[in-house]
């Protein structure tokens, strides 16, 4: 199993009656409440935990895009990861992922080709591409993005990346919304023909179909946990069958807060209070900027509603609402949190149980606090990495995995051997 | 009231579009609200002296594609289309809210295809100064609370109760979502798609009409629409709001008639 330390960089000073206060935590979440002083320690509080997790020899570190959020302060994963390159680059361990850029929103999407290959460059072909569709609250309520242009925006861009990476001749691009007399993307990619791609998403079938077909590897991000994503995990799986692709756990990634301490009653103590600042108010979103008119198709409209209005599936949120402790948080998989011995058998029953290889770890829960933070990074290293790695030793993750510079090119590995 | 009846027509090699039509007489094309298309009191009341034709904007009923419409432009050109199926050169057009954007589209992109316009609380600008909210992000109850004066009045049921089965429940769900999907094609995400430097084109008779208390598109935007429209009527009616015409159907009905009898414009 792959682990990446990934950070969402939240807000950790939100007022103690945020949302009983306001409206949301995105979207509309107020300006005035941002304090630049503080943003500017978070900022390299955060960078400096994912530098350590980067000396701690994690597989990855991770950033991902949000806009007018409050519990996701990277409108810019990439400058991030530019940063976290720096390191990268020296360790032999561990790659940069960035989860992703929403392509629907860079104009034109060439963009993301080139500082995605920068940052290939940069980290010495350590570095995995994530390509979300993205929320409606970031691709249409903030950045404007049209519900009904959007998934046909986000193919075509990628679809024009991709064949930015992978062609050396200048080409010209005629799509529906862009017009590229001439495309020719410099600098190139460090791996060939590209990076890993992984695409983040939520439980829509045409993301799993993307996925597999494409070879991606499909990462469920959800705050919700192990449990939770059996839902969405199990079709996934279904889908793979059916379309003849093998079961390698490196397909498939999940999100996941896990919070490690001494022993399972320490960590109550330790994270408890910064847990429950997620889930009161990170998660405290305006439904009117739940989902645009038109975000998820009918299909899926059709799937989600009914579960919704007869009660069979509610979401994280509205069992949260219902009055959750740390004893249920626990139980129901949203955290999993304890000493090094609990939590790696609740990450490896959980893989298993998914058949995921790839844990996005979330190491960072809300208003946690450096020196726990560090913690939790330092217990997992010691005390739950070297029992995990393990997991899926007949499978490969290569094909999912980046390759780094020590992999030569097929046309040098051929000059070479004449 | 009248039994409107339902047609299809197909408009070009692409796109279908559904009607409800009711009446005899000149025709009259009518073209909806974001909220869809209902057979209402004022059109029943319009199909007793013409032959009231209601388009469903394409992506709000069965026959209706609208990922083959592309954009605004292509809607208008959809309309043209509609028209030539319906062997009608030169129809009066009367649009309420999109269907009001709409409407001045096809009058300012071709004068000779509109014979008079009658334009209630249109769509189609938006003033910094003076927003209009954003009704892809409004609760049902606000919804009813910003098109109406009086939310509780029988008229509210025309945006819909909730049936009781939960499989009724859905579809009702995704007609609702479908209909608002569908405009938020061309409304998304505020409705200003340059129409004000169009609407000076505009040759055809106008009529604009507008609630004083108009929750969703500013009683102010009416003022716009009428200085820019050359030599168009404004009339702003008391104690009414967005759904002006239902809110104050007989002074809407009898400024429609009016309208109605001034000269239509001539062809360029």
């Amino acid at each position: 199993m792959k682990v990446v330390a990934f950070n969402l960089m939240p807000y950790k000073d939100l007022p103690a009656d945020f949302e009983k206060k306001y409206d949301s935590v995105w979207v509309s979440i107020p300006r005035s409440l941002y304090d630049p002083r503080k943003g500017h320690t978070y900022y390299h509080d955060y960078l400096d935990a994912l530098e350590t997790a980067v000396d701690l020899g994690y597989d990855a570190v991770g950033v991902n895009e949000h806009h007018s959020n409050g519990y996701g302060l990277m409108p810019s994963p990439n400058l991030m990861a530019s940063i976290l390159s720096r390191k990268v680059r020296h360790s032999d361990t561990t790659s940069v992922v960035v989860l992703g850029n929403s392509l629907a929103l860079y104009n034109p999407p060439i963009r993301v080709a080139e500082e995605m290959a920068m940052l290939d460059v940069l980290s010495g072909g350590k570095f995995i591409a994530g390509f979300p569709v993205g929320t409606s609250m970031d691709t249409n309520y903030v950045y404007g993005i049209n519900p009904s242009e959007m998934r046909e925006r986000y193919y075509e861009a990628h679809d024009l990346v991709m064949k930015a990476w992978t062609t050396d001749e200048v080409f010209t691009w005629n799509g529906k919304y862009n017009q590229l007399r001439y495309v020719n993307t410099w600098p190139r990619t460090a791996q060939r023909p590209h990076p890993p791609v992984w695409i983040p998403g939520g439980g829509s079938v045409e993301t799993y179909d993307f996925s597999l077909i494409n070879d991606y590897s499909f990462s469920y991000l959800s705050f919700f946990g192990h449990k939770y994503a059996k839902k969405v995990m199990g079709p996934f799986w279904d889908r793979a069958d059916a379309l003849g692709k093998d079961r390698n756990p490196y397909r498939a990634g999940y999100a996941q807060f896990i919070c490690v301490s001494e022993t399972d009653a320490q960590a109550q103590i330790d994270y408890e209070e910064h847990v429950k600042y997620f889930f009161a108010k990170c998660m405290h979103i305006d439904p009117r900027f739940f989902e645009a008119p038109g975000y998820r198709t009918v299909a899926s409209l059709r799937a989600g509603l009914r579960s919704q209005l007869d009660g069979t599936a509610k979401v994280g949120k509205a069992i949260l609402d219902e009055g959750f402790g740390w004893k249920e948080l626990v139980e129901s998989g949203y955290i999993i949190a304890g000493s090094p011995q609990t939590v790696r058998e609740q990450i490896i029953e959980a893989a298993r149980e998914l058949n995921v290889g790839n844990l996005i770890w979330l190491f960072h829960c809300g208003s946690m606090p450096q020196h726990l933070t560090l913690k939790n990074l330092n217990l997992f290293a010691e005390g739950v990495l070297p029992h995990i790695r393990n997991l899926w030793p007949e499978w490969d993750h290569r094909p999912f995995w980046p390759s780094g510079f020590g992999d030569p090119e097929p046309q040098d590995t051929r000059r070479s051997a004449t | 009231m009248a039994e409107p009846t339902t047609h299809t027509y197909q408009v070009n090699a692409r796109l279908a579009i559904d009607t409800l039509e009711a009446g005899s007489g000149d025709p009259l094309l009518f073209l909806h609200g974001a909220g869809g298309l209902a057979w209402d009191p004022y059109l029943d009341a319009l199909a007793a002296r013409r032959r009231v034709i209601a388009p469903f904007l394409p992506g709000t009923s069965k026959s209706n594609d609208i990922s083959q419409v592309r954009d605004l432009w292509d809607l208008v050109l959809c309309y043209y289309d509609l028209l030539d199926a319906l062997d009608i050169g030169r129809a009066d057009v009367v649009g309420h809210s999109m269907g009001g954007m709409i409407a001045c589209e096809m009058a300012a992109n071709d004068p000779s295809r509109v014979g008079r316009l009658i334009a209630i609380a249109p769509a189609g600008l938006f003033d910094m100064d003076d927003p209009m909210p954003d009704i892809f992000a409004m609760r049902s109850t606000e919804l009813a609370e910003r098109v109406l004066v009086d939310p509780k009045s029988p008229i509210a049921e025309l945006l819909g109760a909730m049936p009781e089965d939960v499989d009724d429940q859905v579809d009702v769900l995704i007609q609702r979502l479908g209909t608002l999907s569908a405009a938020a094609k061309f409304l998304w995400p505020i409705p200003d798609k340059g129409l004000i430097r169009r609407l000076p084109r505009i040759k055809t008779p106008t009529q604009i009409i507008w609630g004083r208390q108009d929750g969703l598109i500013p009683v102010g935007y009416g003022d716009t629409f009428r200085d820019s429209i050359p030599g168009a009527r404004l009339d702003v009616l008391d104690q009414a709001s967005h759904l002006v015409q239902l809110e104050r159907l007989p002074d809407v009905l009898a400024l429609t008639w009016q309208a109605l009898a001034r000269p239509a414009g001539t062809a360029p």
